[in-house]
């Protein structure tokens, strides 16, 4: 275990489905051939075959003894979907407009689908995903090289390319398959949490980008910090499937608020939701009931009192009730370890734990910028 | 199953014949150069081929569920090799059986590639306390030369050329810029996937890039034969390995790509002896390499259901895999009878590192003590000698049929 673990909220009610953060993520790190199948982040329909096809199928993760269970390496035809191209050059001599390689599969092939029948009970929610950054990661145990390493600082799972050796055995330990073959450079590539943007002060790009403000980051030991008071004290996030053993360091405030269903006569069931909420157990565990009652609870408090902590935290006015990130701490961090400290480029989301003095500076007001506190 | 009457007749052999007879694999000396020999040389038809069993490995079990089921019942392979030898280098040729040629492909996730590797101990002064054929053991490194075969790899290479790891299509080059860039990313890719590592037992198998090693290695399918032939040429002394002896303990392993071989998905033989031939002395080491049954395989077999090994460790194939130890299913194929020995006297002597702590950490196959890995296995040193030596034996018959 890490001394300190960042984490990163993602509220379902909000995910539009939109992939901006796919996007963000794409733009800002495929930056190495190999990586172009690779989704670090992706946001897969649910119910659905998810990214890669039937992940929750392959293995992985742990059983109830601690022993970490085998698993299986998905194949970038049919499971990942191979990405591909147009010719775009040869349209200008006349060529029909064609694809590089016959597309049989790919992430979100079976986006919207969802399950249930139209316009009855059909149903299907968003969900993002990214690597969860566990606190027992089922990569790191897999690796025969001890080529996986989990940052001391902040609990960021990272692959040493350097003695990564391109065996897989991560992929098949890994239960999310959030861990990536490079087959170009023959090395193990995954989300990085965007640790040299958190440390300059700056929120991972899918968080930042995030349309829907879905994504809160922060540490879990900073209770100040939005990811605590939704993780810990109003318990309203959950790990994915923390069945399988890892511990995951990616939470989800589960989607609560789905449309009624018609009956046969295409009235409203009154009371009803579309989605079961056995489906959501099977995510998120049986503690996923206790979160839907809070999340019911105080949304009627706010409706009745117009007062709610967690539903302000919720609807995440501003980045900086989003994110809280802690430059001072990982300036300290470099300096014990004797390494250059980093300034931060952005100081707008540093309000962490160690943060003592505020240092917002303000990039709208003025001519100028203009430090000042915050909070 | 030799009786313990040939058993001494071939050690009392081993001991009196001169030129060390009985070494598995001899290498023939010659003057010529040897720095960069390939198997295209002509000077393999001098050097005498010898068989090397290799065996798979099954020591611990990986995590890929496909590749286990695909590799459960596993024979052993026969591979020919022959040495030679001047002054400076030490060459040798391995040709194994493989059916099907694989490739590791830059375009898939799924594909693996077949090679081989061979090993060398950094000290061998003690034949009975060699490393750990697994990539050496705390205290007794090897050094290990690994060929694959790969299509053209672009491993970061620390040079400052990150510009040209993009895909072409994020540049924003057009026609004969663009062909340029095409060029310059093409000249980065290497399909030599060749390797050489220092290692004091898997997991802590480390690259050596620094260029202090001086090793050629090069690798051929031979179609007629189905099967693989690869070539290893080293110097004979560097930092790392000094192999001017009488005689030298090598180990080789194989991969199978079709297969879904790598890491520890491999066949492996035991340290086998290589006599430089004109050279003197390593006749211990022949000798305590040669195979030959220590003791009583039955009475042993006996010793080892009376002692309870069964309870940590899995022993014949047919029994349930225990994740207490490192299964012994295939241990007569690759360990050395001196190894088997001192495991059972001194289990800490050579510790098999075994899974990640975290993977199975009901079942640590070591403690640490200060810093000292420690084995959880009980010593058998009570036992008395011919005990000792049957069980041995018995551990010793314990290997894949070949195929």
């Amino acid at each position: 275990m890490s001394k300190r673990q960042l984490a990163m909220v993602m509220d379902l009610n909000k995910c539009i489905g939109c992939q901006t953060c796919t996007v963000a993520c794409k733009t800002q790190w495929t930056n190495r051939n190999g990586r172009e199948y690779m989704y670090w982040n992706n946001v897969e329909t649910y119910p659905g075959t998810g990214y890669p096809k039937n992940w929750m199928d392959l293995g992985g993760g742990f059983d109830a003894a601690g022993d970490l269970q085998p698993g299986v390496i998905p194949n970038l035809e049919a499971d990942y979907g191979v990405p591909w191209d147009y010719n775009y050059d040869a349209l200008a001599g006349g060529a029909s407009f064609e694809p590089n390689v016959e597309p049989t599969w790919g992430p979100n092939w079976d986006e919207d689908e969802g399950a249930g029948v139209f316009p009855k009970d059909n149903y299907f929610f968003y969900l993002p995903r990214i690597c969860n950054h566990c606190t027992n990661p089922g990569c790191l145990s897999a690796c025969p090289r001890d080529a996986i390493f989990k940052r001391e600082e902040d609990g960021v799972v990272l692959v040493d390319l350097d003695r990564c050796q391109g065996y897989r055995y991560c992929i098949a330990g890994c239960p999310y398959k959030k861990i990536y073959f490079n087959p170009k450079i023959s090395k193990s590539e995954k989300c990085i949490l965007c640790f040299p943007r958190v440390e300059q002060g700056l929120p991972p790009a899918c968080a930042q980008q995030c349309v829907g403000r879905i994504r809160f980051v922060g540490f879990l030991d900073d209770e100040e910090s939005q990811v605590y008071k939704l993780v810990h004290k109003y318990k309203v996030a959950l790990g994915l499937r923390s069945d399988y053993g890892t511990q995951p360091n990616v939470y989800y405030v589960p989607p609560t608020e789905s449309p009624v269903k018609f009956d046969a006569e295409g009235k409203i069931i009154e009371g009803s939701d579309r989605i079961p909420v056995e489906e959501l157990e099977k995510l998120f565990g049986p503690e996923v009931h206790g979160a839907i009652k809070t999340l019911k609870d105080e949304m009627k408090k706010r409706k009745e009192t117009g007062e709610s902590e967690l539903m302000d935290l919720l609807i995440a006015y501003q980045h900086s009730d989003m994110f809280r990130l802690d430059n001072t701490y990982y300036q300290q961090v470099a300096k014990d370890k004797g390494l250059n400290p980093l300034a931060p480029v952005d100081t707008r989301y540093i309000a962490g734990k160690y943060t003592k003095t505020g240092h917002t500076i303000n990039f709208t007001h003025g001519a100028g910028l203009t430090a000042g506190g915050h909070h | 199953m030799k009786t313990i009457a040939a058993t001494l007749m071939i050690s009392a052999l081993a001991s009196t014949t001169l030129f060390g007879a009985n070494a598995a694999v001899n290498a023939l000396k010659v003057t010529d150069d040897l720095s960069t020999i390939s198997y295209a040389s002509a000077l393999w038809n001098k050097a005498t081929f010898s068989p090397v069993l290799l065996y798979p490995q099954t020591t611990i079990r990986m995590n890929d569920k496909t590749a286990n089921a695909i590799n459960a019942n596993n024979h052993a392979k026969k591979a020919m090799v022959a040495a030679l030898y001047n002054d400076q280098n030490i060459a040798f040729i391995i040709r194994w059986p493989d059916g099907t040629v694989n490739v590791q492909k830059g375009e898939s996730t799924t594909s693996y590639a077949d090679g081989f590797a061979v090993q060398f101990a950094s000290r061998f002064d003690d034949p009975n306390a060699l490393p750990y054929i697994g990539m050496g053991s705390e205290g007794r490194p090897v050094v290990v030369h690994l060929q694959k075969v790969a299509k053209d790899i672009y491993e970061p290479n620390g040079n400052g050329d990150v510009a040209l790891q993009v895909n072409r299509n994020q540049t924003d080059l057009f026609g004969k810029e663009l062909k340029a860039f095409d060029k310059k990313v093409a000249s980065l890719g290497s399909s030599d996937y060749e390797r050489s590592f220092i290692s004091e037992g898997f997991r802590s198998m480390t690259e050596i890039k620094d260029g202090s090693n001086n090793s050629y290695s090069r690798i051929r399918y031979m179609k007629s034969n189905k099967g693989w032939e690869g070539t290893l040429t080293r110097a004979l002394k560097d930092e790392y390995v000094n192999l001017n002896a009488g005689a030298i303990p090598v180990a080789f392993a194989v991969w199978d790509g079709e297969k879904m071989g790598r890491d520890g998905l491999k066949h492996l033989s035991a340290w086998v002896s290589v006599k430089l031939q004109g050279k003197s002395g390593g006749d211990d080491l022949i000798a305590a390499l040669d195979g030959s049954l220590v003791g009583d395989a039955k009475a042993g077999k006996a010793a080892v259901a009376a002692n309870g090994c069964v309870g940590c460790h899995q022993i014949e194939a047919s029994d349930a895999p225990n994740l207490m130890g490192p299964s012994l299913t295939n241990i007569g194929g690759y360990s050395t009878a001196g190894y088997l020995k001192e495991s059972l006297l001194k289990p800490s002597a050579a510790i098999v590192p075994g899974y990640n702590r975290n993977a199975h950490s009901a079942y640590q196959w070591y403690t640490l003590d200060n810093g000292k890995r420690v084995s959880t296995m009980t010593d058998f040193a009570w036992l008395d000698e011919t005990t000792q030596n049957d069980i041995v034996a018995y551990l010793q018959t314990l290997k894949a049929e070949v195929k």
